[in-house]
């Protein structure tokens, strides 16, 4: 007895709504008729299929950009001190609330068209800095990438407490340079937390709606704003195609899911041999 | 020597980096004029501004009931299922564990935009955005919620103390809810400030099944973006001072348990 509120909710909210927007996304408006229309559409017109790409794009590179950092900032905090250690947790701790509408702010303050870094850039001349436009897919992909690194540097610390100092040390025993050490050693022990962290992180910035809604409002095509510009738009409503957007939006998260456990699977095998 | 030095180096680098853009923000806040690379000059003005005003205030405390009738909601759910898990049916976890961890697997957007889909036209109780919002929300903290709770249950070990509750003449139910849950009270606060922190910062949610008809404090904040900088500032410095005071509580209260 229990146990049905907790399940009446999960039914309500969670998987009701869920068959609802997948059958939706298969049904003519308003009639029990079966379409694949709103598929077509969205595969065959550039405004679609260029949000689906852009979304997908910036999610992958502001990922790997904010693993690659947060991989080197992760062993970084693993040689470090208990006390600045501890630090270090408690600025990524802070920043990783600091994600959405704020940080979409904090950004445009800093390279906006009169940002601090664009004024910086022309008055010392940096052509780079001084043509900035935060508002593009590049500006969007810098600024995910803040979100990106407290995110994966908390998941990855703790994988990088699991190398024991006496596997560095055996190495350089035998040997080994320092590299050495890394591809033979630390990268493949690595390897399995820093797939499942990729994923979290494309899931992150796939999704991401605060960030881009308030930096960009319409000036790059992405995923989680057409779908609900679908469903809340002021002009016209298309409840099929968001329906249909947002069922392709979970299967390229299911899709990242897949190739993280392939990957790992892998990587598993690999190491067996 | 040298490596170590290069690592150390990186780590207080990252660290300037994170930094940088609330510093920015927190000072844009004092600034009178900001055109060029340093403020013309420091001012309480436009905290002045924000402060005063009565619809901050009024979107603030929207935020808190929205906060607070969801987590006593999911806080109430969680226990009740977690009684019968825990002394019922213990191999119900599996499945619990399974429904509770989709929504995050599935990340706010969805949830909300199935949620308003299914409700939209809906008459009564249903269709009332705050029932959409609050249930939404209830979706969105439960992963958090369960995993505290069952952490909290586990380190307890409050199947043992049941049993021994049960042994002494206890009830099963009174042995929960009067023995067990004091004692993973602090678990459950945790997992509410975290949760209370995910609600507080929410836009992607609030935007889709409210809009401008319910306004919370990251609805005010948006809109305040499109009148004044400095203005926008000052709210996000309060916000992000109450997300702070929240997630430092949680961090305590996590460190004294362990």
């Amino acid at each position: 007895m229990a146990l049905v509120p907790l399940a009446g909710v999960l039914l309500f909210y969670l998987i009701i709504p869920l068959f609802n927007l997948i059958l939706k996304s298969f049904l003519k408006e308003g009639q029990l008729v079966f379409t694949l229309e709103y598929y077509v559409s969205v595969f065959t017109k550039k405004y679609y299929i260029g949000a689906i790409i852009n979304s997908v794009l910036i999610a992958i590179i502001s990922a790997t950009i904010g693993m690659f950092i947060a991989l080197f900032a992760a062993n970084a905090a693993n040689h470090a001190t208990a006390k600045s250690k501890n630090k270090f947790l408690s600025i990524l701790n802070m920043t990783s609330n600091f994600s959405g509408i704020p940080l979409a702010f904090a950004y445009i303050i800093l390279l906006g068209n009169t940002g601090i870094l664009v004024v910086l850039g022309k008055k010392l001349g940096i052509e780079a800095l001084a043509h900035f436009n935060v508002y593009t897919i590049t500006g969007l992909i810098i600024t995910y990438v803040y979100f990106q690194i407290p995110l994966a540097t908390l998941l990855l610390i703790p994988t990088f407490e699991g190398l024991r100092k006496e596997w560095r040390e055996a190495s350089q025993i035998l040997k080994a340079s320092s590299f050495q050490y890394w591809i033979h050693i630390g990268i493949p022990i690595l390897l399995p937390s820093i797939f499942s962290t990729l994923s979290v992180l494309f899931a992150n910035a796939l999704a991401a709606y605060a960030t881009a809604y308030a930096l960009l409002a319409n000036n790059v095509s992405l995923l989680p704003i057409r779908i609900s510009e679908m469903f809340v738009g002021d002009v016209y409503q298309r409840p099929g195609l968001g329906s249909a957007l947002s069922v392709i939006m979970m299967l390229l998260m299911v899709i990242a899911v897949y190739i993280n456990q392939y990957l790992l699977k892998k990587v598993r095998g690999g190491g067996a041999r | 020597m040298k490596k170590v030095n290069f690592s150390k180096w990186m780590m207080w680098v990252t660290a300037l980096y994170l930094i940088l853009p609330l510093v920015l923000t927190f000072l844009y806040s004092f600034s009178s004029e900001w055109i060029n690379v340093l403020p013309t000059g420091f001012t309480f003005k436009y905290y002045m501004q924000i402060l005063p005003r009565q619809d901050f205030y009024m979107s603030l405390a929207r935020t808190l009931l929205i906060c607070v009738l969801t987590i006593v909601l999911a806080g109430i759910l969680m226990l009740l299922a977690m009684y019968v898990v825990t002394v019922y049916h213990p191999k119900f976890d599996k499945y619990l564990q399974i429904l509770c961890m989709i929504p995050y697997a599935l990340q706010g957007i969805i949830i909300a935009i199935s949620i308003l889909t299914l409700y939209s036209g809906a008459k009564g109780l249903f269709g009332s955005r705050i029932i959409m919002l609050v249930g939404t929300y209830c979706i969105i903290i439960l992963p958090y919620m369960y995993q505290g709770i069952r952490n909290a249950l586990r380190a307890v070990s409050a199947r043992e103390l049941i049993e021994a509750a049960q042994i002494l003449g206890c009830t099963r139910f009174y042995a929960f809810f009067r023995i067990i849950v004091p004692n993973i009270l602090s678990g459950i606060i945790i997992s509410s400030m975290l949760s209370m922190g995910i609600i507080f910062g929410d836009f992607v949610v609030v935007n889709v099944i409210a809009g401008s008809s319910y306004q919370t404090a990251s609805m005010f904040l948006y809109k305040t973006m499109a009148q004044s900088g400095q203005a926008t500032s000052v709210v996000i410095v309060v916000m992000f001072i109450i997300t702070l005071i929240l997630s430092t509580i949680a961090f305590k209260l996590r460190n004294k348990t362990h």
